[in-house]
This record gives structure tokens, sequence and C-alpha cells, in this order.
């Protein structure tokens, strides 16, 4: 979708705060935790992403970064079911887990952290549309639903740099498919993307729907 | 079950943002109170995950991996072929690595990293963001002006230096090997590994300094 997270290209940014730390308050560290640490079971990492890119425009460009998944993870309970938005409003459950959540001690959380590293790839059955080398070119179509081919990306002509084999697709994620595709790694120019006479690149990772052979 | 239906989901954020408390503390608050009251997480948990991301899991974990790179030429191919792998030798996989590819700088080539759509980055390799990796500015601007851009943060490159930008759009994540710096012959990994800095792991600083 053409939502207000696609930024990549955008004018009119200022000066990039280069100092800044991390985090700045305490609420925001609190977040982090919170949406590492309760457990959201029934979707995907790819219709999160795309419930805060559905979030109102404004409201996207003015809310703090972690103020954005806090009004994510509670939006995604209350689709799940498995918070009421009495609840959320009133701050009284209406039902607890039992038993209740174990606490988790310093090993406890570092295990968690290095249990969390997740594996994207999928076998592929069909074989490579595309080989290092190859000249290809993005879709120049707007697609309705969540999808990680950037707009300034798009209608563009690259070069393939990198096949990874069957990665998760994301568009098909954020719909509850859980489906792969073959994911490459495209190189494309300065020149190419905006007209400039410089050597950079820029380099995405698209998955093969994206792409057409040039 | 999710729904998988955006516009639900854009209703439901419209209706909390209209009716919740402005102020986000008191919204995580809100968020946190009623996990916990519901028993889904305790207390101590969130507590211990702040203290570990504020202790233990930082840039020093990706400054190893950088110093060891500069030492340890098997280890450095091993993490050129597949960082998300290599990375397990220090046992610092977690939250966004096991697809992470290190990207190295030479003397003609600087690389750089960004998540134009969100804000992808391999937490449990560097720690938490910096907020300006996180702003719109950076995310708008670093594929389409990284030159300018570097500026900002001191870096002027030469014109012949290619800059190759990585943008984070599926679940791979970059790690930049910056050059290891002249005069620093003969230096154990510690010590190599104090030189570097977040920065120069997302390619916003080039040039280490020794001290």
């Amino acid at each position: 979708m053409d939502g207000p997270h696609d930024l990549g290209g955008k004018d009119g940014y200022g000066p990039i705060d280069v100092d800044a730390p991390p985090f700045k308050e305490d609420w925001e560290r609190r977040q982090w935790a919170l949406s590492k640490n309760v457990p959201i079971p029934g979707g995907t990492i790819d219709f999160w992403r795309h419930g805060i890119e559905n979030m109102d425009p404004v409201t996207y460009a003015t809310q703090p970064y972690f103020a954005k998944w806090c009004l994510n993870e509670i939006a995604h309970r209350v689709d799940q079911g498995l918070f009421t938005m009495e609840e959320v409003l009133g701050g009284k459950p209406e039902s607890r887990q039992d038993p209740p959540a174990e606490p988790l001690g310093m090993v406890g959380v570092l295990a968690r952290l290095r249990a969390n590293n997740t594996d994207f790839r999928v076998t592929m059955e069909t074989a490579p549309a595309f080989t290092l080398g190859d000249r290809v070119r993005t879709l120049n179509t707007p697609v309705p639903g969540h999808t990680r081919l950037p707009a300034y990306a798009r209608g563009h002509g690259g070069t393939i740099i990198a096949h990874h084999g069957g990665h998760l697709y994301a568009d098909a994620g954020a719909n509850g498919e859980h489906r792969g595709e073959h994911l490459y790694t495209v190189e494309f120019s300065a020149k190419e993307l905006w007209g400039r006479d410089e050597p950079d690149t820029v380099c995405l990772d698209l998955w093969e729907p994206y792409l057409v052979r040039s | 079950m999710s729904s998988y239906d955006g516009k639900k989901l854009g209703a439901l954020h419209r209706h909390l943002h209209a009716h919740m408390p402005s102020d986000p503390a008191l919204r995580v608050k809100a968020l946190e109170s009623l996990a916990i009251e519901k028993g889904l997480v305790a207390q101590e948990t969130i507590d211990t995950w702040v203290e570990m991301y504020s202790e233990k899991v930082g840039p020093k974990r990706g400054a190893q991996v950088v110093a060891r790179s500069w030492t340890d030429p098997a280890f450095r191919e091993r993490l050129l072929d597949d960082a998300g792998q290599a990375i397990k030798e220090f046992g610092f996989e977690g939250h966004a690595t096991e697809h992470l590819r290190a990207v190295e700088n030479t003397p003609d080539t600087h690389n750089l990293v960004v998540c134009t759509l969100c804000s992808c980055y391999p937490f449990a390799v560097l720690g938490m963001s910096p907020i300006w990796y996180r702003s719109a500015a950076y995310r708008a601007r670093a594929v389409k002006d990284p030159r300018k851009v570097l500026e900002e943060f001191d870096v002027a490159l030469n014109d012949d230096i290619k800059i190759h930008v990585w943008d984070s759009t599926a679940e791979l994540r970059y790690l930049v090997i910056p050059e290891r710096p002249d005069g620093t012959e003969g230096w154990e990994e510690d010590r190599l590994a104090s030189l570097v800095t977040r920065n120069a792991m997302i390619g916003t600083q080039r040039d280490l300094k020794v001290t």
C-alpha cells in the first residue's frame, strides 16, 4: 500500500539528529520489552507491520516510534480477541491466564533473546527464474495490501547480485499465508533511481513476484 | 487469530488513538498493567529485559565480531559467507540475525544501511537502534542522497569512493565491516573491538579513531 511508512526518497526532511541515543524515555525501553515478552500467537510479522502501515498518516508522522508500537501491539491484540477494547480503555482485566507467566531472570531473558532467532527460509519446489548478473525490472503498479517493494524502486531496472533461495513471502504473510518465493538482492544505480551521475548504488532484497526480466 | 484485514487494523488504531490518554508514557503503562494483570508477562521479566538491553546487549557485541574478522582470516571468510551462522560462534544470535549479511568497506567502497519501510535492524548483535536510524529524515534521505547524509555525520567521501546503500526490505539484516585502522598491528581482539563504533557498523562512520 502507498502508506505513510514508505519514506525512501521523499523530500522535505531536514537534518538528521545524529546524536540521538537509542532511547530517550523510560517508557520506550518498557515498550521494547513488552513487544518482545508478551506473546501474540495468532499473527505474522508481516501483518504486524501492516497494522502500523494502516495508521492514519498524520498520526504515523507525528507519534514517536515506540508510541506507534504501543498502539499497534494493543490494536493487534484487540483484533485477535486477546484484549477487549473495554479492558484497554477501562484498565480492568475481564479474564486472566492461569497460571500466570513465570517471571524470567537474566538467564531466562538471555535465553529468550537467543530463541527468538527466526529462520525465514522455505524450501522451494520451483527453480529460480533469475540468476546472478541477470538484468531485471521491478513492477510499476501499486499494491493495495502489504508489500516490501518501496515506491521509489518501482518500475526500475537493476541487476541480480545475490540469490537467497526461498524466503517466506511478506505480501502473502500479511494475508496469513505461509508461502515462500525466491528472494534476490537487486542492485540499482543512483543514475537509474535518481537520475544523478554518481557511482553509488542502492541494493534491495526483493522477492521474485516483484521482478520481470529486463 | 488475526483478521488479516488491514482496514480493520486501521480502524482499531484510530479508535485507540482517539480514546486513550495522549501521553505515550500512559499508553505504555496501560498496556504493561493490563498484560501483567492478565498474567501474560511478569513485571520482573520486563524489568530484566530492560536491564539486559542496557547492560548486556549492545554494539559491543558487533564490535567483537568485527575485531575477530580483522585478526582471524578464516572467521572473516565465514562471516562474509553467512554472518547469521558466524555470530552463533559468540552466542550473539537473536532478534533479526538469522539472515544477517556482513558487507565490507574497502579503500574504494563504502556501505550504508537503512530500512526505508520500517526500521529493521540486527538488534541482537547491535542492541537497540539509535533514534536517528528510525527517524523519517534518515529513512527518506539515506537512499536518495547518501553523500549529504554522511556529511551530517562528518563523513566526507571522495567522489571516487562508491557507496552501496543497503535497504533492508526483506528479513536480511546488514552489518558493515569497517576497515581496520592503520597503527593497530599486533593488537589483541578486545583492544581492537574498543575502536569499533555502532555508527561504523551501520555505515555512518568510515574511519575509526585509534585511541
